[in-house]
């Protein structure tokens, strides 16, 4: 049985439908990536098992059915999501910031520890604790919203376009990170991302959509190595 | 310098309650995004039941604490019941909705206890002769009492804002609703917690401020207070608690100043020096005085 197992998902906003009927799954500890031009759906289809959009179809997490329930208790289910534009908090702290990203722990001493392992991970969030969030980088911006999401410690992390409006370096810096965090802490990852060649390099395997259904699917290596999925997505 | 003591003193305790309700004000602008026009309404019905009970001999003590909760169920419902439903579909009708319930409590009000003026009995000893004389001006103790009672509430509710656990959680959700509820926050818990704190703050107000001079209560009570605790709440800037506080005290004092000196204004234009602040604001420095323009990198 796969961790994230979604099937004939359908959704939108109000009478407007952008998803018709996408299945995916995720299993334990992988990372899988879903690729797409703009407007294919992918955004939503993360809006949807978060929660942020009603939705049809199943949306299972470990068999149990999570399609329906509010953002807050997704969360608590064990999905967090690293949303679009990172959600940053801007007049918080950063330390307020991964602090909130701790709201369903109850448990205090744990908590603490996670903070000191992230700002290991991520040492320029240290730097920078007490800092106003809205006053970071982008790329901090998006590695603290990569560190408030893992605070919940959740089974599954969503990444929707972790790149958006990064510099190439810093890009790459971002996905060595979410890597390491795959093979340190076996968290499982879909991924939403335009800059295909990159996401394939560190997805095991990933999902095409174009206007809201997947049109292709298999390994990473394999959609590397397809013609189709090459000109279509990846440029060259 | 004695009159310029009790101009002073009559300015602290006004601004006191501007203060006190500019801040509830805030509370809810920072969820929300609106501004309550309700808030003075609430803070009326919730003063005529603490009223009501004193009527029946119940200690004011006890007056006050049932009041306070009856607010704060108050606020908690009309966001669960009446904003929570509307507020996604546009902030205007958020808007109407709040002056609807303006009108409806005002009347409700009208209606319970009818339009005579009544005078409320104070927390404080009350009497002609219950005063200190400081530098030769009467302050008397209903002052000092509500001083130091708003200063407490706005004590705890900045040692609850920046604190405690929940306040971070309201002040992330004032900050980034969607962001917020993504990290684990029960979103609409923190809304209506908001409102009911807010509007447990105005019965505390009302109360407070209604026995100060007699024959006070009455329905056209609250409206004006409003429309200076709005003014105090967009000069320190909406989105500023701190700033709600400061500028509450400061209109209350120059407003006490200005019609104590100014023999033009005194008595009949107090009001329009609210206007006068919140057109000045508008202007000038629409942020507020503390309010912060957004700060935002992408």
């Amino acid at each position: 049985m796969s961790l994230l197992e979604i099937t004939d998902l359908r959704g939108g906003y109000g009478p407007s439908m952008v998803l018709h009927g996408i299945s995916l799954s995720v299993d334990e500890g992988e990372i899988v990536v879903v690729l797409g031009a703009n407007g294919a759906g992918k955004t939503t289809t993360m809006r949807a098992i978060s929660g942020l959009i009603s939705s049809k179809g199943a949306i299972t997490l470990d068999g149990r059915s999570i399609s329906g329930l509010h953002p807050d208790k997704v969360v608590g289910a064990g999905i967090s999501l690293v949303p679009q534009g990172r959600g940053t908090f801007a007049k918080l702290s950063v330390e307020d910031n991964l602090q909130v990203g701790a709201a369903k722990r109850r448990d205090r001493a744990g908590v603490k520890d996670d903070l000191e392992q992230w700002y290991e991970v991520f040492p320029r969030l240290a730097e920078r604790k007490k800092q106003p969030a809205g006053t970071l980088s982008g790329g901090e911006q998006q590695m603290l919203a990569i560190a408030r999401a893992l605070m919940n410690r959740p089974r599954l992390l969503l990444c929707d376009e972790p790149s958006l409006g990064l510099a190439p370096i810093v890009v790459r810096e971002v996905f060595a990170l979410l890597t390491r965090i795959n093979t340190e802490q076996k968290t499982a990852m879909l991924i939403v991302e335009q800059n295909a060649q990159l996401a394939l390099e560190i997805a095991s395997r990933a999902y095409v959509l174009e206007t809201g259904t997947v049109v292709t699917e298999g390994t990473a290596a394999s959609l590397r190595d397809s013609d189709a999925v090459r000109r279509a997505y990846l440029g060259y | 310098m004695q009159l310029f003591l009790e101009y002073l003193f009559d300015g602290i305790s006004n601004g006191a309650i501007y203060a006190a309700l500019a801040l509830a004000l805030v509370m809810v602008f920072r969820g929300t995004g609106t501004i309550n026009f309700a808030q003075g309404e609430m803070a009326l019905f919730t003063t005529y039941i603490a009223w009501g009970l004193t009527t029946k001999n119940v200690p004011i003590i006890l007056c006050l604490l049932i009041a306070t909760g009856a607010g704060f169920v108050l606020g908690a419902v009309t966001e669960r019941v009446l904003i929570r439903p509307i507020e996604r579909k546009s902030l205007l009708a958020t808007l109407i909705v709040l002056l609807g319930l303006f009108l409806a409590l005002n009347s409700l009000d009208g209606i319970l206890w009818g339009n005579e003026n009544y005078t409320m009995a104070s927390l404080f000893p009350n009497k002609v002769s219950s005063f200190v004389s400081v530098g030769g001006a009467r302050l008397y103790w209903a002052n000092l009492g509500l001083w130091i009672l708003v200063a407490v509430i706005v004590g705890a509710m900045f040692q609850l804002f920046n604190h405690t656990r929940l306040g971070l959680h309201m002040r992330a959700t004032a900050s980034n609703r969607e962001s917020a509820s993504l990290s684990g926050i029960a979103v609409g818990r923190i809304l209506m917690l908001g409102w009911g704190f807010s509007a447990a703050i105005g019965a505390v107000a009302g109360i407070l401020l209604t026995p100060l001079s007699p024959d006070s209560l009455g329905v056209g009570e609250m409206f004006p207070i409003l429309i200076q605790a709005s003014a105090a709440a967009l000069l320190g800037g909406l989105d500023s608690p701190g700033g709600a506080v400061i500028a509450g005290l400061m209109l209350g004092v120059v407003e006490a100043l200005l019609s104590g000196y100014v023999s033009v204004i005194g008595g009949q234009l107090e009001e329009a020096i609210a206007f006068v602040a919140i057109v000045l604001v508008l202007l000038v420095r629409p942020q507020g005085l503390f309010g912060s323009k957004e700060v935002e990198r992408v």
